[in-house]
């Protein structure tokens, strides 16, 4: 239904620009962003990191700092300037009437108070209400954002409640004043994806109900989609598109905006639309953006003027605005992918390989010492955190096993048990049929050398006080796999292959940007050709851009040396195009393993299926099933018994007695004919009658009534 | 249909400390009218009106331009606005038609709404003629029909019997006294899923109506 | 051009450290006194305005145009005395023997050198290896802390007697468990990156991992507490030297001086005053330069 009514804006920026003093000089972090928010209105702000997102944020904040401030522009908020207003003033005209939500709730949060207390101080300062009442309005308001047990919860300290039940308290303390303007800053990106799906909800609901209007700024573009109406795509500090988000995702015009919908998993039925493209090069530093288009150095359809000139805003009639000299005349659907950024062919050899790892039954359990008295004496009883319980799988070699599963649930320790960083507590392992249950100091260097790793976060993956060169160099020259004087010249090589040039051999690691650090990350690992890779979470800390790239080089890697690849995410769409064999876990167990094909489509477990339904997905046309697990998950120092899931699982209600089954027998192996195998009591026939996860939403369904 | 659902939340606020030319820019700017004053925490202090930044002529008779410009800056919102007990305030509970009644008999445009005692929007002449215009379904496309029945139980059963029969929707519509006919009702619908032809053919068969305007 | 571009680089470099100096005053004004002292100790090498320890003066003369800071009680020159007590402290150290062998760097150098060593010898494997390592090394340091300083320096000077190399055990040996808890703090820091983890799924040895991943990584602070140290090691020489157990004769030691000059204090009060604002200027400088040196670098890494 259209509004007849025009209310003005709450937040009008027209032409801002912010800039930072540094020293010599100032940089200019955001350039000409021009966009307003209505109430009630979600407004996306996309882009990779550094493109100046928060920065628009602060701006409207004028929390910019010392050095930060707006250099041109005027920021209106209820109708009023607040550029160049300052002080007393400024606080005045904010009022209560803005909130702000940062990614890490406890950036905001007092550790060392009761939540009520910090709660209820919102009310009882600026409103002098009694503290009776107010406390009574936190509780209902914390009830609001589904917080379970909220009366119990005021009297808790933060760090006494997990990550996602913060961010709803940080929500439920932002929404206390009825702000008209909420700015949240990836406020869910640290939480896992089922906890995410909720807050999601969450803010969406709010919206409506409280006609509040959203700054939503994050780099994740599903999670745009599934959570704002509009939505600005933000590159090297411009904003170069800005629409509702059926026409950027339908239909984007900005080539940057087109590159980044090819470079994102989309989760779709087909594997075809997990091919991933990636943007070349890199998105350039602010005191080094190039003169005309900031996008021209990347962009597939630069021309001459794209050099010279700056382009200015075209708007459309359809409301959609493009900072591009050619919008509109470009077509998304005629690009083809040029040869450097074209995926590996998967070369799909189904003939079975022996097993080059086995586990049988491995486990690993940490010892957890108790801080009560009896435990400090040894009195108590010993208890353990279970981190693996029963991982049991052959992986074939030269294929890739995708390893899924939300922080915590004992993805890492699984690799870090099988590369012998910590030691195995019961159980056995395998490799090239050499024993290697126990610790990397009992294995002898030819089992080393065959087993390397690739870490996660790419600022701490390189040692910052030696070259690119000595580091790649290193694995090298300690197992010999080549001659001190012919080091150099294979390292070249290997940096070659990872589309590193000559000139990183002598750099260090401060002078790489993230994706490079991760690519010598990985060269550092193939440097002793290696049978088996275990990677954790190699691109989790990458642009998107930078990620499809990484991705395909190591497809491409893997083939050419033939390697066999253990490959951790925490989100299922990035494993999907990359692996043969994908495992998910849950609490140390792992659920459902086999082909990648087969788990994203029925039979499902019914904790694969929710997590499914969880990931957001950048295609607002997709249609998703709306499964919201309850609760937490729960200690792993004291697992459910039974099936582990069996606290939160939607599904048990499948089996006789309400699943009742489930809390007390471990589930036996279902198994299909394919190899795909299913950690549930529910038998195969009902598993397969449930419905796709991810279906397209029917073409034209907008009608009323 | 309250209050609560159709006002304006977040309304665009004011401190009693504000000039009224800035109050007036704000106004102009913004393309309102009312503008709740609130002192911290939102509470309502008062109200401003376009009328009420008006300085009455009389009072500048004998001003010259200097002192006339002097007094303009000088003025703040806190002395001009609309306080104590002139000021007409509403709960977000009540009916959209009470609201109505209360700015009718009050003779004024705007209500401010109050939500735990500070200021949860407003809600003005505007929102009210906006919701008569939803109402009557002036934002959808259809069949607009006015149909004249005896004031009697049981006459618009009969219409919408005949609506439901065709599988047509009512997406808006009211009900009126008819003008200068005791004893009949005027009823105004908005009807979707037949053209024009159709629905006049089928309503014409209802006895002791008549239709007495299309479009 | 490559190699055009990699000398620039050098110089680049060079200029970047000192103008990271320059940008902090604190650090500015703390290398200007440092480099005072050390002008002077290197002149004095060559040249002192006399002999140091000939008494061609009249006794206890206060400030005049031939002796600028006047004459101490047996009437040598004061200025040549600082001038020559600033090398056994930053330029040389005299091994025990015959033949007057002479290694450079001062004692309060070498001290801390060697509190260096042992400290972070100690403070790597217990933050390192961890468990009961760590228990036994952290015991150990309690242990050496427990004991007041002066008493210790005494303990070491009692055992093994007088001597530049036995002052430098000293102080190497109540340095030690700071140096040690530093790099341990480090170390446990450090030993959560990645790159950790890496060599060691290269199966890389301990001590590889200690003093080739980790320590390069725990310098830039290690260094400006080492530089820290500095300027304790000479309060501690001071010290030693106001006791009478400090650097043994000929050279003049800053101490010592204070000592002497302080049973004539009633004939001569300058005198005293001189050999302290020398240890007070020289350790405060160092101070100086390593705070806003550590001020400066935590800003550069944000
Ligand atoms: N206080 C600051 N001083 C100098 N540069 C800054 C400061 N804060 C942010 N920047 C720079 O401004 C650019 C935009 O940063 P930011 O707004 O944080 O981006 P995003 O939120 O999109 O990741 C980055 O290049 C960042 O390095
Ligand atoms: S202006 Fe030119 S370089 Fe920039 S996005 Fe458009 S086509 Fe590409
Ligand atoms: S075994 Fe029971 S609780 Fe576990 S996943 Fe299956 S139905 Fe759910
Ligand atoms: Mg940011």
């Amino acid at each position: 239904m259209n509004n007849l009514k025009k209310a003005p804006p709450v937040l009008i920026l027209e032409d801002v620009a912010v800039a930072y003093k540094i020293r010599g000089g100032e940089i200019e972090a955001v350039q000409n962003v021009s966009f307003e928010i209505n109430r009630g209105e979600t407004h996306g702000i996309v882009g990779e990191s550094g493109c100046g997102k928060s920065t628009v944020a602060w701006a409207v904040l004028n929390f910019l700092g010392a050095n930060g401030y707006v250099k041109r522009g005027s920021i209106k908020f209820q109708g009023q300037e607040l550029v160049g207003v300052t002080g007393e003033e400024l606080r005045r005209l904010r009022g209560d009437q803005i909130a702000m939500v940062y990614q890490d709730p406890m950036q905001a949060l007092n550790p060392s108070m009761r939540l009520g207390d910090q709660m209820s101080e919102v009310l009882t300062v600026h409103r002098d209400m009694d503290k009776k009442e107010a406390e009574k309005r936190c509780i209902e308001m914390l009830e609001r954002v589904y917080m379970p047990d909220a009366a119990n919860v005021m009297n808790r300290y933060p760090h006494q409640i997990s990550g996602g039940q913060q961010q709803r308290v940080v929500i439920a303390t932002a929404l206390l004043n009825n702000p008209a303007l909420l700015i949240m800053d990836e406020p869910t990106t640290a939480l896992d994806v089922t906890v995410e799906a909720v807050v999601l909800d969450l803010i969406a609901d709010l919206r409506r109900e409280f006609d509040t209007a959203i700054m939503y700024i994050t780099h994740n573009l599903g999670v745009v989609a599934r959570v704002s109406t509009r939505v600005g795509v933000m590159y090297a500090g411009e904003m170069v598109e800005r629409g509702t988000v059926e026409d950027i995702y339908k239909d984007p015009q900005h080539p940057y905006t087109q590159g980044l919908m090819r470079c994102v998993p989309k989760l779709g039925a087909d594997k075809a639309s997990s091919i991933l493209y990636p943007i070349r090069g890199r998105v350039p530093p602010p005191n080094n953006r190039p003169v005309g288009c900031v996008f021209s150095p990347r962009c597939d359809y630069v021309r001459e003027i794209c050099h010279n000139k700056r382009p200015e805003l075209l708007e459309f009639s359809s409301g959609v605005s493009v900072r591009c000299h050619f919008a509109g005349e470009i077509e998304a659907d005629k690009w083809s992918p040029s040869d450097d950024i074209l995926p590996p062919e998967i070369i799909t050899d189904t003939s079975p390989r022996e097993p080059i790892l086995k586990l049988d039954n491995l486990k690993k359990y940490y010892e957890v010492q108790g801080s009560s008295l009896k435990d400090i004496l040894g009195l108590g009883e010993q208890r353990y955190v279970k981190a693996v319980e029963n991982a049991d799988f052959d992986l074939p070699r030269g294929t890739t096993l995708g390893v899924v599963g939300e922080s915590g649930c004992g993805k890492s320790t699984l690799i870090k048990t099988i590369i012998g960083l910590e030691q195995t507590t019961e159980g056995h392992a395998e490799f090239m049929e050499i024993d290697i249950t126990d610790e990397i100091s009992t294995r002898g260097e030819d089992v080393i050398k065959e087993l390397q790793m690739v870490f996660q976060n790419p600022d701490s993956t390189m040692n910052p006080s030696y070259t690119v060169g000595q580091q790649i160099g290193r694995p090298m020259k300690r197992f010999s796999t080549v001659p001190k004087d012919e080091i150099r010249g294979e390292v070249i090589k290997l940096l070659e292959s990872m589309r590193l040039g000559e000139n990183y051999y002598d750099r260090l690691p401060r002078q790489l940007s993230g994706g490079e650090k991760q690519r010598v990350g990985i060269a550092r690992a193939l440097a002793s050709h290696p049978n088996l890779v275990l990677c954790d979470e190699p691109v989790s800390a990458l642009d998107v851009s930078v990620q499809a790239a990484l991705l395909n080089l190591l497809l491409e890697l893997q083939q050419e040396y033939d390697t066999t690849m253990m490959f951790i995410a925490h989100d299922l769409s990035v494993v999907r195009f990359f692996s043969d064999q994908v495992a998910v876990m849950y609490l140390g167990q792992i659920m459902e393993i086999g082909p990648a094909n087969a788990i994203y489509a029925p039979p499902y477990h019914p904790y694969s299926e929710a997590l499914l339904s969880a990931v957001p997905i950048p295609d607002p046309s997709a249609e998703q099933k709306h499964i919201r697990l309850e609760g937490t998950v729960p200690s792993a120092i004291n697992p459910p018994d039974g099936c582990r899931f069996h606290t939160r699982c939607p599904r048990r209600e499948l089996l006789p007695d309400g699943g009742a089954i489930c809390e007390t027998e471990m589930p036996p192996w279902r198994e299909t004919a394919e190899g795909h195998r299913i950690f549930c009591h529910i038998p195969l026939e009902t598993l397969n009658t449930f419905d796709p996860v991810i279906t397209q939403k029917p073409e034209g369904s907008n009608h009323v009534s | 249909m309250l209050v609560k659902d159709y006002m304006t939340r977040h309304p665009i606020m004011i401190s009693p400390e504000t000039d009224a030319s800035e109050a007036q820019n704000i106004m102009t700017e913004n393309n309102i009218r009312h503008l709740p004053v609130v002192g911290d925490g939102k509470r309502l202090l008062g109200l401003i009106t376009r009328e009420k930044l008006h300085v009455p002529p009389s009072d500048l008779g004998s001003l010259n331009v200097w002192e006339i410009s002097r007094l303009l800056s000088d003025l703040k919102v806190k002395g001009m606005m609309v306080k104590g007990k002139d000021l007409i305030t509403t709960e977000g509970d009540i009916t959209i038609e009470d609201a109505a009644k209360i700015m009718l008999e009050e003779k004024i445009g705007c209500l401010p709404v109050l939500e735990d005692g500070v200021v949860g929007g407003i809600i003005t002449d505007t929102d009210m003629l906006a919701h008569l215009a939803h109402l009557m379904g002036a934002t959808v496309q259809g069949v607009r029909v006015t149909i004249r029945m005896p004031d009697k139980v049981g006459e618009s059963a009969k219409v919408t019997d005949v609506i439901a029969s065709h599988g047509w929707g009512i997406y808006g519509g009211g009900g009126h006294d008819a003008p200068k006919q005791p004893g009949y009702w005027d009823a105004v619908l908005k009807i979707q899923g037949g053209d024009k032809e159709e629905v006049v053919a089928a309503l014409e068969q209802i006895e002791g109506q008549e239709i007495i305007d299309v479009r | 051009m490559k190699a055009k571009t990699k000398k620039k680089s050098r110089l680049q470099k060079f200029w970047d450290s000192v103008s990271l100096i320059l940008a902090s005053r604190v650090a500015t004004v703390g290398s200007i006194m440092v480099l005072f002292w050390l002008v002077l100790a290197f002149i004095s090498l060559f040249w002192t305005p006399y002999d140091y320890n000939a008494s061609d003066f009249l006794q206890n003369l206060g400030p005049n145009p031939q002796n600028w800071l006047g004459t101490d009680h047996l009437g040598r020159d004061i200025f040549s005395r600082l001038m020559k007590g600033t090398q056994v402290v930053l330029l040389k150290t005299r091994l025990p023997g015959e033949g007057n062998i002479i290694i450079p760097g001062g004692v309060a150098i070498w001290g801390v050198i060697g509190s260096m060593a042992l400290g972070v010898t100690m403070g790597l494997n217990a933050g390192y290896r961890g468990g009961w390592w760590d228990q036994v090394i952290m015991q150990i340091l309690d242990a050496l802390i427990a004991f007041p300083r002066i008493v210790l320096y005494l303990v070491v000077i009692a055992a093994l007697g007088q001597g530049d190399l036995v002052v430098i055990l000293a102080i190497s040996i109540t340095g030690a468990p700071g140096v040690a808890r530093l790099a341990r703090s480090l170390a446990m820091d450090i030993k959560t990156r990645d790159y950790i983890r890496a060599a060691e799924t290269r199966g890389e040895s301990v001590w590889y991992i200690m003093f080739k991943e980790i320590l390069p990584n725990a310098s830039g602070p290690l260094l400006v507490d080492g530089m820290l140290r500095v300027g304790y090691a000479i309060f501690a020489i001071g010290t030693l030297g106001f006791l009478g157990i400090g650097l043994p004769p000929p050279d003049p030691d800053w101490g010592n001086m204070v000592n002497e000059a302080r049973r004539n204090i009633f004939s001569n009060q300058l005198a005293v005053i001189w050999p302290a604002l020398a240890i007070a200027t020289l350790v405060i400088g160092l101070n100086l330069f390593a705070d806003g040196l550590r001020e400066e670098m935590t800003r550069y890494q944000k």
